[in-house]
């Protein structure tokens, strides 16, 4: 890949779905690039289409309008050879023990039993569940299941992570925890990890750089570059600053998506 | 607990065995025919005394539900999975299949008998009626409870519509399928043998007419029983088929 081209670049998308009061325009003429190894975190108010762009980057949500690229190549559906995705509902297979969730993707890539079953092993013990192979997810805690389904996307050890609100259904020690733990992985593994959230503290403890998005339909609003190294310790003055001005922006088109 | 659920099991067996004893004698022992009259007429059921050419009946009956289940599981998944996977047609089609279900379906056999004639395949078609709704109405049910997040999953970590198909919706909605291919199989079986009682020359169910129409009552009962054991080692076959399945879930 020549260093000029972004590993995602969206170029004008937009997207409408058709409601009962005719066509809802979920996000307008959005562009955006995202560089090798960057933690990229999209921020906005609920319904801003933030998960639709994300879908998009997944290749599960048609563009109509505008194109997705990943390596300077058109998405045209899923390709689980470059992208994996992180749900806020793990989607688990609850048939599948922990360690045949983790396997799934690998699976499906036609991987042998024996090089799949050693590589989610591998996998199990930094994600904590060493002891949690043989167990089914609803043996799980709500976090374990989470790791889980990372777990899975990792398997597939693809250059981009997508992860739609992955923490948004734990309770917020969980999620704080969880967050650490995802920040180390990432700083591993060197993966560029898009992140949809509503949390100003995941954003702002995660990313390197963070998108504001606005009401609907969803736009950019705004981009924040977040050099400080990791771990970031929430309470320094820079952050706390960077958090007033974050919540400044959010606050705006949170009001304006309540009052509609 | 097993043990102790088997032996009251029997001991409701014998005590029912004992009962109808008591009470045929009282009655009249030609319309209700005692156990002790039941085990001798048996007795020369199986050793071909009374229908000698019992076997080719039976032989009969057992293609008839082989052929009729086999068409019933053929069409009910297909017609099932068309409509539970094409919401449009689910839509139109779906109400009217219930409606269907719910209408009485010896209704439809003279009808089938003119259709098919009085030899087997008015047996099978009236099987194949009886199995069909149970199994489609199963596979529509089992594709709308299957989890949508999880096709999601699946389709981005690349699964193809067959992949899918067999490593999600299959799984997703075993248990629902497995009751449906049970209940065919039940009614299916019970479609051929009413089938055949209703009107034919061969066959089980022609041979407990026979036996009903010349008040051979002691036959006729020893007939029933031997189609009970058809219909029992059937449903026999189905759990063991269910055991299998949920096994290779597990996997």
């Amino acid at each position: 890949m020549t260093p000029n081209v972004p590993l995602i670049a969206v170029e004008r998308v937009g997207k409408r779905y058709p409601s009962s009061s005719g066509p809802v325009e979920a996000i307008a003429d959005v562009s955006l690039t995202v560089g090798e190894g960057e933690f990229c975190t999209i921020i906005g108010p609920s319904g801003c289409g933030k998960s639709t762009l994300l879908g998009m980057l997944a290749g599960l949500v048609p563009c109509d309008s505008g194109r997705v690229l990943v390596a300077g190549a058109p998405v045209t559906g899923p390709d689980p050879r470059r992208v994996a995705t992180v749900f806020q509902d793990p989607g688990l297979f609850p048939w599948r023990t922990a360690l045949e969730n983790v396997e799934f993707g690998l699976e499906l890539q036609g991987v042998p039993r024996d090089r799949r079953r050693q590589v989610a092993t591998d996998l199990l013990a930094p994600l904590g569940l060493a002891r949690f192979a043989d167990k089914y997810p609803r043996e799980l805690s709500g976090g374990m299941r989470q790791r889980v389904a990372i777990g899975r996307a990792l398997a597939i050890d693809t250059a981009i992570l997508l992860m739609d609100e992955p923490f948004g259904a734990l309770d917020e020690q969980t999620r704080v925890l969880m967050g650490e733990w995802l920040l180390d992985i990432w700083r591993r593994t060197r993966k560029t990890v898009v992140f949809v959230t509503h949390s100003l503290h995941e954003a702002l403890a995660l990313s390197s750089r963070v998108i504001v998005m606005t009401a609907r339909p969803g736009r950019i609003k705004s981009v924040l570059e977040l050099p400080q190294p990791y771990p970031r310790a929430m309470e320094s003055a820079d952050l706390v600053s960077l958090r007033a001005k974050l919540w400044g922006e959010i606050r705006e088109e949170s009001m304006r998506s309540m009052e509609r | 607990m097993r043990a102790r659920t088997r032996s009251l099991q029997v001991a409701i067996l014998l005590g029912g065995i004992a009962l109808w004893e008591i009470a045929a004698r009282a009655a009249n022992p030609l319309l209700y025919v005692p156990p002790s009259a039941a085990l001798p007429a048996l007795r020369d059921l199986l050793t071909l005394t009374s229908y000698p050419d019992l076997p080719s009946h039976l032989l009969l009956t057992i293609q008839e539900i082989v052929v009729a289940y086999g068409l019933a599981v053929l069409a009910g998944l297909g017609v099932g999975f068309g409509l539970g996977l094409n919401r449009v047609l689910g839509r139109v089609y779906a109400p009217i299949l219930a409606a269907l279900y719910a209408v009485p379906a010896v209704v439809w056999y003279p009808s089938l008998m003119l259709f098919f004639g009085l030899d087997a395949a008015s047996k099978i078609a009236f099987g194949f009626l009886l199995g069909f709704f149970p199994i489609t109405l199963a596979v529509l049910a089992g594709v709308r409870q299957t989890n949508p997040q999880l096709v999601t999953v699946a389709r981005a970590f690349g699964a193809r519509p067959h992949v899918l198909f067999v490593k999600v919706m299959l799984p997703a909605m075993l248990f629902t399928l497995v009751g449906g291919l049970r209940t065919g199989l039940a009614l299916s079986v019970i479609g051929v043998i009413v089938g055949e009682i209703l009107g034919s020359k061969s066959g089980l169910g022609s041979l407990i007419n026979h036996a009903y129409g010349l008040a051979r009552t002691p036959d006729y009962v020893a007939l029933v029983v031997l189609a009970l054991g058809v219909v029992v080692s059937t449903d026999v076959a189905a759990t063991l088929l269910e055991r299998r399945a949920q096994r290779w879930t597990a996997e």
